[in-house]
């Protein structure tokens, strides 16, 4: 295969360096050009170099610019060097070679047309596990040191290629017989055990939960850290192993084992592990996302909230274009969609800067249709919103040769569904109870009727309503207070926890026959005002001042 | 909990240890997990996390899919309604789950029960009594559900209703869930709770308070 990839060797001889830089460039992007330029070879000897002495200022420079820089010029749409050519470059430095095939396999699954072949998908995988074995089956911590930014990207990336290859596996339809066997016979290779397995090993070497827990207690986390969560690479390879394992039982709809792997950590506190804004970003994401379909809409809605805030306070963060960025700005425009949807089934106040952003127009309308009970603007926000649900099993074997990918988003969106088509009544009741603050059942029956009957376009026959109006309206006021009544989290840091309130912003009770209605008034901010006409009038001030007239 | 499973080195571990490690993934501990299942619903208790990861063992391995087990969780999650543990173990049914026809008739069950509709609850349940006869205690539970909804809604009821909504109980059995809820019957109505004390109108105000002004008054002298 190597041999392969220079093809033509006479080509190779042609190759010169003309002078014109222009030229040299057109020629770099010939195909048949393999031979590794200066600016990679110069790179990947920096690379090697830094990481072996441990320069993490150097490292993720390289990691963060320099590596992006050159796949954008030299690689666009191909892989990087493969291991034959680098190896003998860095004299066969085990560790490094890993860590590079770390990012060549991670390049391959960002850039490649088409998508990783089957092998490059094994040879991902079985790459992840020379890294793992090498850092968990050592007696001693590995001493080696890699930036943040690069251990959260690492572990990300590792759930990411699994979802991906259980993507890959599901669609039957355009593999030939040779890759259907070659399936099978790595049929261990991405499998949900060995995930699970890496995640909850590092999680367990780094003693991060028992870290955690002393650090909200007030104690310190380096006296029960052990020998090996000592170090911050394993103690934040610990840290976003939780992360990983949310992500894991998310696409799984486990939301329950989801939320209680984050246990230890307080999720509303700022800790010393917060400081990657992408790993805390998607961490609210999966979170936001469990609480919704656990139907805890307050938490959803805290959840969110409180993650756009921040996001839109350090938006300039994230305004140019990165593969980080991508990511990140992908995951808030989802995270709006889901809170449009909570604020939909849940109405409830929320920071007027957030607002202020579902005022957008194609916010807007798609939540006054699913406030008038549309399903399908219901379905195509949670589409586009939801994570790329999985099945931990590869289809079986005797399955007919179909394409499976979409069966558990299918599943997951059907159980969403029937949640909001029980709730589908309770919009239309609310808008009548907002007019009212008390309200005879009856009258509301009437409402509700001559509702139904504009729609189905008859005219109503009799003037009063009967028994069965009464009772099936009565129905529907049990059912909403039901299902505005939800856990809410109060205190401690098991996000699981929480006592039962109706945070909604309309409430009601009944006595006997009348409704009598709660609703919630929010007055006028003029804080904000006050602030803007003082600095107006101080910027004016200052102007004046330095009027000189002469 | 009291439960104990054998580890393959010999060791012994509580239930609730054992799901917290990575041992939850290993099927050799599904049988006594389903024994478990039918113990809670011969006992009447009941742990959520053991049978989630019941039916996520069989999530991982669906040719060890057992019906009779799976309708028993369903059934159990049931009994902790309002907590929304029917919906958690929904989200973790495989298709040949929910092809099934006594699945498909309790998804019908939940989804009248979560749409509140408990009169058509009893008129359905009385089709099919052999099939909670398993679960103890299972319709007190709901009994227990409705409670709670009325509970939060109604500060008076009337009485027949009241009745009918409880499963068309007779007067005996209305006195005691009327003891259990701390009502109190008044002729045909009966007091639930006194609502207008929770449930008012809120106002949402923004505070200011001096401290927060105090910089820019300052700035001003």
């Amino acid at each position: 295969m190597y041999q392969d990839d220079y093809g033509n060797p006479e080509l190779y001889e042609e190759y010169c360096h003309t002078g014109d830089p222009q030229l040299d460039l057109e020629y770099e992007r010939q195909p048949y050009y393999k031979q590794m330029p200066e600016t990679v070879k110069n790179f990947l000897l920096n690379f090697s170099s830094a990481i072996k002495e441990g320069v993490l200022f150097d490292i993720q420079n390289m990691y963060e610019n320099t590596f992006p820089q050159l796949s954008d010029h030299h690689f666009d749409k191909t892989s990087w060097p493969d291991e034959q050519e680098v190896a003998p470059l860095v004299n066969d430095d085990k560790v490094f070679m890993i860590l590079y095939k770390e990012l060549y396999y991670r390049h391959i699954h960002a850039r490649q047309p088409g998508g990783p072949k089957l092998e490059q998908r094994v040879n991902s995988f079985f790459n992840y596990c020379d890294f793992f074995n090498l850092i968990l089956s050592s007696e001693s911590p590995v001493l080696l040191e890699l930036p943040d930014i690069w251990l959260w990207e690492l572990v990300d990336e590792f759930v990411y290629q699994f979802q991906n290859f259980a993507q890959y596996r599901a669609r039957l339809t355009d593999k030939t017989e040779e890759e259907m066997e070659q399936l099978v016979s790595n049929s261990n290779v991405w499998s949900i055990l060995c995930i699970l397995n890496v995640l909850h090993s590092l999680v367990d070497i780094s003693n991060i939960k028992k870290q955690l827990q002393a650090a909200a207690e007030g104690n310190d986390p380096q006296a029960v850290a052990g020998e090996f969560g000592g170090h911050s690479f394993y103690k934040m390879l610990g840290y976003f192993s939780l992360v990983g394992l949310l992500r894991v039982h998310s696409l799984l709809g486990d939301y329950y084992q989801a939320i209680k792997v984050l246990e230890p950590i307080e999720l509303h506190k700022k800790s010393p592990y917060t400081h990657i804004p992408a790993c805390q970003i998607s961490t609210s994401y999966y979170v936001g996302f469990a609480y919704m379909m656990m139907r805890r809409y307050s938490d959803a809605i805290r959840t969110f909230s409180s993650i756009l805030l921040y996001i839109q306070r350090t938006k300039q963060l994230y305004s140019s274009r990165s593969y980080q960025n991508d990511q990140i700005n992908k995951q808030t425009d989802q995270m709006y969609h889901l809170l449009a949807i909570c604020l939909v089934l849940h109405p409830q106040y929320i920071d007027e800067s957030i607002q202020q952003v579902l005022r957008e127009k194609n916010y807007q309308d798609s939540m006054y249709k699913m406030q008038c009970g549309d399903l399908e603007s219901f379905k195509s926000f949670f589409m586009f919103a939801c994570p790329r649900f999985v099945s931990p099993c590869p289809p079986s074997s005797d399955a007919p040769l179909e394409d499976y990918v979409k069966d558990p988003l299918e599943h997951q969106l059907q159980v969403f569904m029937d949640e909001v088509r029980q709730q589908k009544e309770l919009p239309i009741i609310r808008s009548y109870l907002k007019l009212y603050t008390t309200l005879p059942i009856e009258k509301l029956a009437s409402f509700m009727t001559d509702q139904s009957n504009k729609e189905e376009g008859t005219v109503a026959t009799q003037d009063g309503v009967s028994d069965v109006e009464i009772s099936n309206l009565l129905v529907h006021l049990l059912c909403f207070k039901h299902k505005m009544k939800n856990i809410v989290w109060t205190k401690g840091s098991s996000g699981l926890e929480g006592k039962f309130q109706s945070g909604s912003e309309l409430d009601f009770f009944i006595d006997s026959d009348m409704i009598h209605i709660a609703d919630t008034k929010v007055s006028h901010r003029y804080g904000d005002f006050f602030i803007r006409k003082i600095l107006k009038f101080e910027d004016l001030n200052y102007k004046l001042k330095n009027i000189n007239i002469k | 909990m009291s439960k104990v499973v054998k580890m393959e080195n010999g060791n012994e571990t509580t239930i609730s240890d054992m799901l917290g490690s990575i041992e939850r993934y290993n099927p050799d501990h599904l049988p006594i997990l389903q024994e478990y299942v039918q113990e809670q619903a011969r006992d009447n208790t009941y742990d959520l996390e053991a049978n989630l990861a019941v039916l996520k063992l069989y999530q991982f391995n669906p040719q060890l899919l057992n019906l009779d087990i799976t309708y028993t969780i369903l059934l159990k999650c049931l009994t902790n309604l309002p907590h929304t543990d029917f919906v958690l173990a929904k989200y973790l049914l495989l298709p040949l789950q929910m092809q099934d026809e006594t699945v498909k008739d309790i998804i019908i069950l939940a989804d009248i029960l979560e749409k509140c509709d408990f009169e058509l609850f009893w008129e359905r349940a009385d089709k099919t009594p052999e099939r909670f006869k398993q679960i103890s205690g299972f319709f007190d539970s709901i009994r227990k559900y409705v409670s709670h909804v009325i509970g939060i809604t109604y500060q008076t009821i009337d009485k027949d209703l009241l009745k009918r909504l409880l499963g068309r109980i007779d007067d005996k059995t209305l006195d005691l869930w009327l003891k259990k809820n701390g009502w109190k019957v008044s002729g045909k109505i009966v007091s639930i709770a006194t609502q207008d004390v929770t449930i008012k109108t809120k106002n949402i105000t923004e505070k200011i308070e001096f401290d927060n002004l105090g910089a820019i008054m300052a700035q001003c002298l």
